[in-house]
């Protein structure tokens, strides 16, 4: 039998060759057949791969977050100067630094999160600002050529400065384009949810699987995508307004079934609302601070006579 | 009969987490330290094939099942057993199949990830970086860093196996000594 050191080995071999560009069909067919010899391949392969591909998440948020709250660290930024450097060489040897080489430096990525519960407004040195809702993941990369901001998940307004170069918000496979304007944009998994406040904004789909058409959408309209399936409610200024009320720390309400709205502050809080049976279609209106749930549960008590029952870590609602 | 997509999803959420608590079960069990890693991979050989039967409801159990059972064989082949050491195989196998640790949250591994990423060596973590962050294959990393290939070679590797060390709870230093080294160093076959 070949010793731990040797498996390992080649099982790193193995996982660092799919990663490489000439990875073809009889690589695959040969690793299975490897992985298939022994189970101490594959117990060492698959080890190897778990936390190989864990590290892959790292990348999947951009730069490495510090261990709580919103984070800021620019881990590509490390880079830039090797390009400085190599720019300044450029220079003292009198060669001109070309278009080319400045288009591949990578632009500085900055990451930014927020918790359950969380709200932060963040600022981007081209002077537009994000606000980001709670649990909500962005990256941005802003320079003088381009700008692009990718939502990884959760909700962010934007509040774009006009510059001349379009503001890309990347959500999931929809892209939506902006020159100088307001709006939100929502991510979950693959549904996406933009609310235009002020101007207008391209929403397309750079899945090239789906071709789908692009859609244009101007201030007081809603756009619910998932897919390639779009859906576009116009004169809806009341509602994107009260969708944004989380800006000023309020969940806002206007004749929604109360199973939807407990999710909605579900979506702040650790501590679930749960709502079962007729009280779930039950429309309720209203502002409420979605870290007070206890207050929320006491007046659907008392205006609605709902049953209500605490525990330590979830509120159930029931009629 | 589980599949291989289950079987491996099991291994990855279920068994790698308490490979921390294996690797002490293992260290307090066996005098040879040299042996360690062997015996936690044969044990994971054993676990694989036993599990692809039907997967344990209590991998927990199961894993330190599978442990004693191994040392003892291999205790037994060595010759070197003693009723000291099957005693306190009993003894341990009774603490630690009742506890298991709690499994990850995808959170947690990400953190585990970015300290393991942290505590690289420095050249190891940049190449691993390039690679990760920007998608670079071995070729152009080591254009970037002006390193030869057969270098960015070795440096993922090790960057593999320590990441894997250090996220399965371990100290996320790999030995670099040649296997060769290690055997003379037993002094046994």
């Amino acid at each position: 039998m070949s010793s731990l050191q040797d498996i390992e080995e080649v099982a790193a071999d193995w996982l660092l060759l799919r990663d490489e560009p000439e990875w073809s069909q009889d690589h695959e067919a040969r690793l299975q057949a490897w992985l298939d010899q022994s189970d101490a391949h594959k117990a060492a392969y698959w080890r190897l791969e778990c936390s190989w591909r864990a590290a892959d998440r790292i990348r999947a948020l951009g730069p490495a977050p510090t261990m709580a709250g919103p984070w800021r660290r620019t881990i590509l930024t490390k880079w830039q100067p090797y390009a400085i450097a190599a720019s300044v060489a450029a220079a003292v040897l009198g060669i001109p630094a070309t278009v080319h080489f400045i288009s591949t430096a990578p632009t500085a990525v900055s990451g930014y999160r927020t918790p359950l519960g969380g709200h932060e407004q963040v600022a981007l040195s081209d002077g537009s600002t994000v606000d980001l809702n709670t649990a909500t993941i962005i990256r941005a990369a802003v320079s003088k050529r381009q700008r692009d901001v990718w939502l990884d998940t959760g909700e962010a307004f934007f509040s774009v400065q006009h510059t001349g170069v379009p503001f890309v918000v990347h959500a999931g496979s929809h892209l939506v384009t902006v020159l100088g304007t307001k709006f939100s944009v929502t991510r979950d998994g693959d549904k996406v949810r933009v609310a235009v406040i002020e101007g207008r904004v391209r929403v397309s789909n750079a899945d090239t699987h789906e071709p789908s058409p692009t859609a244009t959408i101007t201030r007081g309209a809603i756009l619910e995508a998932q897919g390639s399936s779009t859906l576009v409610v116009q004169d809806a200024e009341t509602r994107v307004q009260r969708s944004l009320a989380w800006r000023d720390g309020m969940l806002e309400f206007d004749f929604t079934p109360l199973g939807e709205a407990a999710l909605e502050f579900n979506r702040y809080n650790e501590h679930k609302i749960t709502v079962t049976g007729k009280a779930r279609s039950m429309p309720i209106g209203g502002s409420f601070k979605p870290s007070n749930v206890h207050a929320f549960a006491e007046l659907l008590h008392d205006a609605y006579g709902l049953q209500v029952e605490e525990t330590p870590t979830e509120t159930k609602i029931s009629d | 009969m589980a599949d291989e997509g289950a079987l491996q999803n099991w291994f990855c959420s279920e068994v790698l987490p308490l490979e921390r608590a294996l690797m002490a079960f293992v260290r307090r069990n066996w005098r040879e330290q040299n042996d360690v890693a062997d015996i936690r991979q044969e044990i994971y050989e054993r676990v694989l094939i036993g599990a692809r039967a039907g997967l344990p409801h209590h991998a927990s159990g199961y894993l330190f099942t599978v442990a004693r059972n191994h040392l003892a064989n291999r205790a037994r082949r060595a010759k070197i057993v003693s009723f000291d050491m099957m005693a306190d195989l009993e003894v341990e196998v009774r603490g630690c199949a009742f506890q298991p640790e709690p499994a990850l949250v995808a959170r947690d591994e990400l953190r585990l990830a970015m300290r393991g990423m942290d505590q690289l060596p420095h050249r190891c973590r940049e190449v691993v970086q390039l690679r990760k962050f920007e998608g670079l294959s071995t070729r152009e990393v080591s254009d970037r860093m002006g390193i030869s290939v057969d270098t960015v070679e070795k440096q993922l590797r090790l960057g593999v196996r320590a990441l894997a060390d250090f996220m399965h709870g371990g100290s996320g230093k790999i030995e670099r000594q040649s296997r060769n080294s290690l055997r003379l160093k037993r002094g046994r076959p």
